[in-house]
Formats: C-alpha cells, sequence, structure tokens
C-alpha cells in the first residue's frame, strides 16, 4: 500500500463536499473491510480517502418509532446485532447478523458501507430489500429517499452518484409479517454465501396475502425475486405451491458462476431454498 | 531449585507422560515470541517480487526502467543481475532445478521474474507494479497423467541434485516430465491377478491444495564478505545451511541460520524456499535484505501434490486380496522440490495396511506447469489412503461383506511381511481399527436418516512408514549451577516439540521439564537435524537428546566420583562443579546421535528387510448427513484414533490430532486450487477458505492408544502427521453408506455431491 490523504470531516454534509464524481481515486471510507482488502489487492489505489468516522454521532445508532426503525448509516454491524429495537422490530436482521462473516468484520463494518459497496455476496442487503427499507441518501443538492429495492445497478454498482452518500436506512414497521433469512455456504462455513435468500411474508396460517422474496450473491445483484411473489400472493402454501414458486424465481435471477458453485447447482440452490425460505418464514418467529 | 545428582527421595516425579504445558506458551500468547515475518534487523531493505502471468513461456524481454525511478527504490534485480554474484543460480533438494529468479524460461504462472529492493515494503511493492515482461507463450502441461505422454516438457535437460541415489539415471535426462519413476515388485502381480475370482479396479483423484501457515514465508539474508546469516521461518536450517554454503562455495561454518518459532509449517517450509533469493539480494544490496509473503503470494511456492491413483485388486473366493497394481501420478509443479522423496516414501506404502502377496506399486513424479508441490503434513500418505481405503470399502460393497470383515481378513499383522518385504513390528492396525469401531458403536444399530436428510457412516484404516534414513544430533549442557540446556535443530512451529524434548531431558537428569531452557535454533550453536519433517522428530530426535542426556548424567557421575564422593551421593550438581573447579565454574557437556539401521530398497523392486524404523498407524470413523435436495454434508461425528507408542505429553498428542484431522477436514470437504489455464483463480484467503470453529464435527474425539514402540525413545514415536491419513476415505465412506453415491476426487463439496446424486437418479446435473 502506497502513502494517501485521509480527511476526516466532522459532519456528514462536509464529507459529501470533499468528494469529487469525477475523481475515482477519492473515495469514502467507513468500517473499512471491504476496501482496504481492495487496496491490498493492489485493486483500488486511493489518493485521498474521505473517512466519515467522525461525522455526526447521529448517525450511528438505531432509534425506533411508529413507522419502524431508523438505523444510521454509520452503525456498525456488531451494534445492529446487539440492538434490543433490531431485535424487537425486524428480528430476521438480528438472526442474519450472527452469521454474517465473522465478529472481527462486524465490529467495524457499517450499515451504510455494505449497502454502498454494491457487493452481491453480503447478507444485510436482500434481507433490507424484503424488508422493504428504503435510504436517505445525501449529495450536494440535498438529500434524497431511494428503496433499497432500487440500489443496485448491476455486480459491484450502485445507482449512487461518487459525491453521494447514504445517511440513513429506514426499515419500515412490519406489523404481523413474518420473516427468513438463509445464508448458503458451499465451503467452509463462514464462506461468503452462494446464496442468500430473504423472505418476507404477510398472511394468515398457510394463507400469503403478500411476499417479498430477494435473492442474492448466486445472481449478479440483490434481486427480488418478482415471478416468484405471483405465485403466492392470495394463495395458500403446500408442496406444489412451493415449488412453483421455486421454479418462478429462476425466471428473475440473473445468475453467477464461481469458486462457489456453477450456475446449474446454483440455480438448483435457488429452487430449494426459496421453498425453504418461505415455509421457514410461515413456520418461523415473526419477522 | 536444588539439583541433586541422585535425587532418591527427592525425585520431582516422572516427566515423560506428563501434560506438560508449552513452554513458550506464555510469551506467545502475550505476543512476546518473535517470528521471522515480523522481525526486524538495522540496516534492513525490504524486497517485492514481480511474478510470471503466463505458464509456460520463452522471456523476451523484461523492462525495469520505470520501477528504477521510484524514490526509495534500490535495486531492480533479474536473473542476469543475480549470475554476477552466484554464477550458477539454481536450488532445490532433489533437483538443481529452480531458478532464483526466472531464466530464460517461466514454468507457472506466479513463478519469480524479477524482484525490487528498496527502504520501505510499499515502495518495493509500488515499483513492481511498474515493471513489465514480454513472453514467448510456450504450449503447458497441467495434468499430471498428461504430463507422463506429453511432448511439452516443462524442462530441457534434468539435473538431479545428486544426493539421492535413484535419481542419478535421471541426469541429463532429456525429453520427460518425469522427475522419479519408483517401482516395488513383489510376488506375482499378472498372473495372480489374472486368475483371481473377484477384480475390481478404480482410478481416485485429489485436487490442489495448500498449507496455508499462520505466518506466511518470510527470510531475511545478512550477507558479509566472510560470513552470512539468515534469520529464517524454516522448518529445516540444517539443510538450508548447506545448500547456501553449495551455492556460495563455502564452508558450512560461515554459514549461520536462526530460526525463532514458526507460525506453523506443515511441510511448506522444508528445504530451501526464500532463502537463495535472500542470500543473492543481500549480496546485491549489501545490506540485510527480509523477504516476506503476503498471504496471496502463497499460492505460487508450494503447495500438496494433486494425484491420480489408479488401484487395481484380485480378491479370491474368501475375500482375500491376493494380488494389488497401485499406479500413482503425482502433480509435481514446475519444480521437483521434494516431490520425488514424496512419490517413493509414500510410494512404497500405497497397497495400504493389507496383506498381500502380489503386489505392483508404479509411482511417478511428473513436472507441470503450475506452482511446485511438497511436503505437506503426511507426505503423500493422505492421497493413497484416499484412494485404497475407498477402493476398501468398494470392494467390499460389491463383494456383499461385512467393511469390518473384510478388512479383518486382509490386514497385515505383526510378523507379516509388508509389501516392501520388512517384517512388521509395532504396528497395531486391528488395535486402532477395533477402537474406532468402539468410539463409533459400530456394532449397534445406526438411524439412516429419512426425508431429504439421509444419514452414513464409514470409517478407514491406514499405516505409513517414517522417512529414513535420517540423522539426528543434540547436545544437553549442564551448567555449574545445576541448571540445564539443550540444543537441538527440531525447529518448534506449533507442535510442541521443545516442550516434549524438555520432559526427555527431565526425565533422564531427574528435574523438572519447565526448568530445562530448550536454545533457539541457531546453525551456529545447534546441532545437525535433518529436519523438522515426517513425524521423525520425537523418534529421532527424542533418541539424540535421550542420550545426550544420559552422556550428561553419565559425566556428572565420572566427575562425582573424580572428586571423592561415595557411589550413590546425592550430592547437589551446584557443589560438584564447587567442588571440582573450586567455585561456580564449568560445565558438563552431553551428546547424543541417532541414525536408525536402514537397508536400501533393491532397485526395481523395492524390497528391504528394514526400509522404515517404525510404522505410524491410524483410523478415523465419521457420521454424515446429507441433504439430498442439496448435496450438502454435514458431519455430525469424527473419531481419529492414532498409535502414539508412548504419549510423552499426552495434551499435545490430543491437539496434534485434532489440528491434523481438522486440516485434511478442509481438504476433504472444500479446499481447493481452482486454476484455469495455470491461472489460479482464488489465489486469496476471501476466496481459498480454510475450516473455521462452525466447521468443527458436532462431536469430535481425538484418541491415541499406546502400543510401546520397542525400538522408540520411552516407547515413543511421532504423531505430525498420523491423523491426517483417514479423514477423507472415512467421509466419502460414510457418504456413500448415507446415500450410496461415490466420490472418486477430493474435495466433496455440496455440489459434487449433488451432481453424483442426480447422475444416480439418472438425470445428471449439466456442466455450466
Amino acid at each position: 500500500m502506497i502513502p494517501f490523504d485521509l480527511a476526516e470531516p466532522t459532519s456528514l454534509a462536509a464529507a459529501v463536499k470533499l468528494l469529487d464524481p469525477d475523481d475515482a481515486t477519492i473515495r469514502p471510507i467507513a468500517g473499512g473491510t471491504a476496501l482496504m482488502l481492495m487496496m491490498k489487492a493492489g485493486v483500488f489505489r486511493p489518493e485521498k480517502l474521505i473517512s466519515l468516522r467522525k461525522i455526526e454521532s447521529k448517525y450511528s445508532g438505531v432509534s425506533v418509532g411508529a413507522d419502524g426503525l431508523r438505523i444510521g448509516a454509520m452503525t456498525t454491524l456488531s451494534a445492529l446485532e446487539r440492538s434490543a429495537d433490531v431485535r424487537k422490530n425486524a428480528p430476521v436482521i438480528t438472526r442474519t447478523l450472527l452469521t454474517l462473516s465473522n465478529i472481527r468484520v462486524r465490529n467495524v463494518a457499517t450499515v451504510g458501507g455494505a449497502l454502498a459497496h454494491g457487493d452481491p455476496h453480503m447478507d444485510l442487503p436482500p434481507v433490507l430489500m424484503a424488508l422493504g427499507a428504503t435510504l436517505t441518501v445525501i449529495g450536494p443538492k440535498g438529500e434524497r429517499k431511494l428503496a433499497v429495492e432500487d440500489l443496485f445497478a448491476g455486480y459491484y454498482e450502485t445507482v449512487l452518484e461518487k459525491n453521494e452518500l447514504i445517511a440513513e436506512v429506514h426499515v419500515p414497521a412490519q406489523g404481523t409479517k413474518k420473516a427468513s433469512y438463509f445464508k448458503v455456504t458451499t465451503g467452509s462455513a463462514d464462506d461468503w454465501p452462494a446464496l442468500g435468500v430473504a423472505a418476507v411474508i404477510e398472511g394468515d396460517g398457510k394463507a400469503i396475502k403478500s411476499a417479498r422474496i430477494v435473492a442474492s450473491a448466486a445472481t449478479d445483484k440483490a434481486t427480488r425475486l418478482k415471478s416468484a411473489e405471483a405465485v403466492l400472493n392470495g394463495k395458500t402454501v403446500d408442496d406444489k405451491l412451493l415449488r412453483e414458486a421455486g421454479e418462478a424465481a429462476l425466471q428473475d435471477c440473473e445468475f453467477i458462476a464461481d469458486v462457489r458453485g456453477s450456475v446449474p447447482y446454483k440455480r438448483e440452490l435457488m429452487k430449494v431454498y426459496v421453498r425453504r425460505a418461505i415455509r421457514e418464514a410461515l413456520g418461523g418467529g415473526t419477522h | 531449585m536444588v539439583t541433586t545428582l541422585n535425587p532418591g527421595s527427592a525425585k520431582v516425579g516422572s516427566q515423560v507422560g506428563r501434560s506438560v504445558p508449552r513452554l513458550e506458551g506464555r510469551d506467545k500468547v502475550t505476543g512476546r515470541a518473535e517470528y521471522t515475518h515480523t522481525m526486524q534487523v538495522p540496516g534492513m531493505v525490504h524486497a517485492k517480487l514481480f511474478r510470471s502471468t503466463v505458464a509456460h513461456g520463452k522471456i523476451k524481454s523484461i523492462d525495469t526502467s520505470a520501477a528504477k525511478k521510484l524514490p526509495g527504490v534500490l535495486h531492480v534485480v533479474t536473473v542476469d543481475d543475480v549470475m554476477k554474484v552466484l554464477a550458477s543460480p539454481y536450488y532445490g533438494p532433489a533437483f538443481h532445478d529452480q531458478p532464483i529468479l526466472a531464466h530464460e524460461k517461466v514454468r507457472f504462472v506466479g513463478e519469480p521474474v524479477a524482484a525490487v529492493i528498496a527502504t520501505d515494503p510499499h515502495i518495493a511493492d509500488q515499483a513492481v507494479q511498474l515493471i513489465t515482461a514480454e513472453y514467448e507463450e510456450l504450449p503447458a502441461v497441467y495434468d499430471e497423467v498428461d504430463a507422463l505422454t506429453s511432448k511439452v516438457y516443462v524442462h530441457d535437460v534434468l539435473k538431479p541434485a545428486g544426493t539421492f541415489a535413484d535419481l542419478k539415471h535421471l541426469k541429463n535426462a532429456k525429453d520427460t516430465n518425469l522427475a522419479l519413476d519408483y517401482r516395488l515388485r513383489r510376488g506375482d502381480f499378472d498372473k495372480v491377478y489374472a486368475a483371481a475370482e473377484h477384480k475390481f479396479e478404480h482410478e481416485f483423484k485429489t485436487q490442489k491444495v495448500l498449507h496455508l501457515s499462520f505466518e506466511p514465508f518470510a527470510c531475511i539474508a545478512d550477507y558479509k564478505d566472510t560470513h552470512v546469516t539468515l534469520y529464517d521461518s524454516s522448518q529445516g536450517p540444517s539443510f538450508v545451511r548447506t545448500e547456501i554454503a553449495r551455492l556460495l562455495g563455502w564452508p558450512e561454518n560461515k554459514v549461520r541460520i536462526k530460526v525463532p518459532y514458526l507460525g506453523s509449517g506443515y511441510g511448506s517450509k522444508l528445504y530451501i524456499k526464500l532463502e537463495a533469493l535472500a542470500l543473492a539480494l543481500s549480496m546485491i544490496a549489501r545490506k540485510p535484505v527480509k523477504v516476506a509473503y503476503t498471504f496471496e503470494e502463497m499460492f505460487y511456492q508450494i503447495t500438496r501434490h494433486p494425484s491420480t491413483f489408479r488401484i487395481k485388486s484380485g480378491v479370491d473366493k474368501d475375500g482375500r486380496i491376493v494380488a494389488r497394481k497401485c499406479e500413482v501420478y503425482w502433480n509435481g509443479g514446475a519444480y521437483a522440490d521434494i516431490g520425488p522423496r514424496v512419490t517413493q516414501k509414500s510410494g512404497l506404502t500405497a497397497a495400504g495396511p493389507y496383506d498381500i502377496d502380489n503386489v505392483w506399486i508404479d509411482s511417478y513424479a511428473l513436472y507441470t506447469n503450475v506452482t511446485p508441490a511438497g511436503a505437506l503434513r503426511g507426505f503423500g500418505v493422505p492421497q493413497l489412503v484416499w484412494a485404497y481405503e475407498g477402493h476398501t470399502d468398494m470392494m467390499a460393497r460389491a463383494l456383499k461383506m461385512d467393511p469390518v470383515e473384510f478388512r479383518r481378513k486382509n490386514i497385515a499383522r505383526e510378523g507379516r511381511p509388508h509389501a516392501t518385504g520388512q517384517m512388521l513390528k509395532d504396528s497395531p492396525v486391528e488395535p486402532v481399527m477395533d477402537k474406532v469401531l468402539e468410539r463409533m458403536n459400530w456394532s449397534q444399530p445406526f438411524d439412516k436418516g429419512s426425508g431429504t436428510v439421509k444419514r452414513g457412516r464409514g470409517f478407514a484404516i491406514a499405516n505409513k512408514a517414517v522417512i529414513s534414513p535420517t540423522t539426528s544430533v543434540a547436545i544437553v549442557n549442564v551448567s555449574a549451577d545445576g541448571s540445564a540446556t539443550l540444543y537441538c535443530g527440531t525447529v518448534d512451529m506449533g507442535q510442541g516439540s521443545d516442550t516434549a524434548m524438555a520432559q526427555m531431558v527431565g526425565e533422564v537428569l531427574n528435574i523438572p521439564a519447565e526448568s530445562v531452557r530448550v536454545t533457539p535454533r541457531d546453525t551456529d550453536v545447534t546441532p545437525y537435524d535433518m529436519g523438522t519433517l515426517g513425524s521423525r522428530s520425537l523418534f529421532h530426535m527424542g533418541h539424540a537428546v535421550k542420550r545426550a542426556a544420559e552422556d550428561a548424567r553419565d559425566k556428572l557421575k565420572a566427575l562425582a566420583k573424580e572428586v571423592g564422593e561415595p557411589e550413590g551421593s546425592n550430592i547437589p550438581i551446584a557443589e560438584l562443579f564447587q567442588k571440582r573447579y573450586g567455585m561456580q565454574a564449568g560445565n558438563v557437556i552431553g551428546s547424543g546421535i541417532y541414525k536408525p539401521d536402514y537397508t536400501p530398497p533393491a532397485p526395481g523392486t523395492g524390497q528391504s528387510p528394514n526400509v522404515t524404523p517404525f510404522w505410524m498407524v491410524a483410523g478415523a470413523g465419521a457420521e454424515v448427513e446429507v441433504d439430498t435436495e442439496t448435496g450438502h454434508v454435514k458431519i455430525t461425528k469424527l473419531i481419529n484414533v492414532v498409535d502414539c507408542g508412548k504419549a510423552i505429553n499426552p495434551k499435545s498428542v490430543e491437539t496434534q490430532i485434532s489440528g491434523a484431522a481438522l486440516m485434511h477436514l478442509g481438504f476433504t470437504m472444500f479446499e481447493k486450487m481452482h486454476i484455469d489455464g495455470g491461472q489460479v483463480t482464488n489465489a486469496s484467503l476471501a476466496d481459498y477458505k480454510i475450516p473455521g470453529f462452525h466447521d468443527v464435527p458436532t462431536v469430535m474425539e481425538n484418541i491415541y492408544v499406546e502400543h510401546d514402540q520397542s525400538n522408540g525413545p520411552f516407547g515413543a514415536k511421532g504423531v505430525g502427521e498420523v491423523a491426517t491419513f483417514c479423514v477423507g476415505p472415512a467421509i466419502a465412506n460414510a457418504i456413500d453408506d448415507a446415500v450410496g453415491v461415490r466420490l472418486m476426487e477430493m474435495p466433496l463439496n455440496a455440489e459434487a455431491v449433488y451432481r453424483a446424486l442426480r447422475i444416480k437418479q439418472g438425470k445428471p446435473l449439466e456442466d455450466e
């Protein structure tokens, strides 16, 4: 690694000002767990890093209101994991974090970084997408709202401008919805997932009113499985319906082959785990 | 503490058999232990390597001009610069085939082509990125079976080092990739196989995996005109000294190798790795130069051998194996390293722990255009056991015989000849198997699972001959205050050898092991040892240490007599020195040397009455749950049993077993270097995963039996590798038991199992 400048602005607005939409060698750094790997591998050589660690403390923490959870973008994953508000209002997030990477990464990695990196292997984005979460994004022209679902443009690509920063994540109140997430690994237990499937279901017993199902890792980006949802919505779940949903899910996905599995194998995993995620959501705990 | 000559009632208690906590444990857990990778030497500069991007090619040009201009860069070095200081820049333990930097040709992706020496490692790294090279690409050979007949030759001429008699015939050999063709012939395989009632033939494969020591490769060379010092993360400082002296044309006493603790080695840090390069760079820079790898670079130094094993057995109508043929192809990569010894020393056990009268073994070391392969915790034996114990279960299944009874009928027992002709002694294969079966509750009914989760169980047995003949030397120094210091070249790389050796000294001298100082390895003071490898140290160095301690004890007794002490006196040792020298002065030096008897195998047949001083014996049993919808395998139980002779340090034996078994659980289940066109596509810990705590089986037992090793020090033998042998085939046999599919190639990852299930269903999954 070669020397670079490090700026530590004390406000989010100041951080935005330091970014340059036309200069890829200037980048923001939050927890740095992904960026440091890229720098060590020589894939990314910064001229200047804008650290977000000293921005306003309101961006690090979780609060709860009638409309749901507000999670500051600089909240660490371990703070999220330990948050009683999260456990009460969206326990699927708490469960997901327990198998997300490892404790050393969770202690420094941030919620905003996990989203802005655009890495399809992350566990949190599909869960937040399935929960219908939205983002507050700050740029030079001010603030805008963006659904997490609309964040990802492709493999390691987001719709964010280079001088936009995620300020906050809003997870709407889940009411009686039930949720599940499966991290499926094919190597060691703490490997990146070969597939992630999140399901959030509004229903009554086995009757599904509406389902939001999201796949990641096996796909080029976290992807909402709308065809599978269409199969399920308004129906009562049985084995046949679950199989149809699993098959339908394949239509929504751009699969990628890597050391964790071939495309045909990941398609099989998808069929199985869409079924299992729905069953788990229906049979398991709420949210 | 007062140490006395004949403590009698003051005896501190037996040191052998105690679970003495690691002598260096406190230093390690408090971050005080010294490692080469983090070591600083005054005036030290840093080197980083520019590596080949092609698998096989002629070097047309190397452009170092931009790198040289970077501030902080001292030298940019190619082989031409190396040859100005070392005219013949080739090294290696079996062949002098590996150049310090690529010479005229490159032979694998990742081979070092140029080195940058700079004041700072990051500057060196940046300068490396500014180097460019042009190659004329040549066709490459990657597969070990192809390599035998390929017209693509990795080396133009073979250059055996001269160390090993069985390689001499390969001197100046051309148009071949064969770095050793080992043969064993016993009885008449062809005739007996042809007449056998049942015939079986299978082919098993293993993948390319690597050691991944926690401390990556590191060496600091400090060259002076009159002597050279290397600070080295090495498992074999004596060999390094010999090889560096050879390269320099110097006597060994001008070469000093200092080895602090190692952050593990597993065979990767044997023989010579970065040392010749560090030496050359220090000669050029005329400063101490450090070469220290990143984890990503480890994928381009040394790996385990991938292998193809074709095994044939003839079985008679009673279920006796009467003939066996083994053809083993070892994928040695671009440079031979110690591959030819793996080929031979493991090759001789390829037929397994069975009593077979007619055995034919061909074992081939082959050059290919990938990262070199060498020793990895088991020296080839895990690849062999993977094949022969899968083969054994497949035969039992086909013969509708119980796998236990089939093995019992065929195990080679004490007093029977091994395939090499050596009579088996202290080889308790059946007792080890019985212990596995007992801990598995094998005789009890077994729940085979239901629905989409099927359960199965399996086991495997194996033996290995310790590499021979090898030599160890030790010195025990008793100071005038009665304290004892041990000088031995065995490198403690985490296995606990310092503690075990101190226990042996303590046992002989009747002092607590904790009071024995074991000096850090330094060839200026530490005597010769062949290397910390192949589970040899506790046996060979153990003997040398025991003899050195006994020699010191005898000399102390002679000293007592000399100063007029009566026979059986329990005079404190400090007083003894006081009496003799008039003050706290003097030393008693005991020395010990050990080399076992050995008869070289007869050329062509591999027969020898004495090919090894001891056998390692292992067994493992596994219970698994297979998810038939995804192919995921959960290991619910793993039983590891080894024979350790006598446990010098029971806790260390247990941790050696668990460490070895878990390491091989990773190799068995998921570890694999993915190679595409010679390029490693997962050369990082992000994409090459090793087992973590969540991969430890639900139930795991690490058990040793103590069958006294009659020629061992205190009845002991080495256990560093033995628990690696059976993990793979035990799990594969369990998967077969659960779902009726047989995997012939490691790793047994979920996709491999799922694909096998689909083939069994007659609905194979498409490839891509």
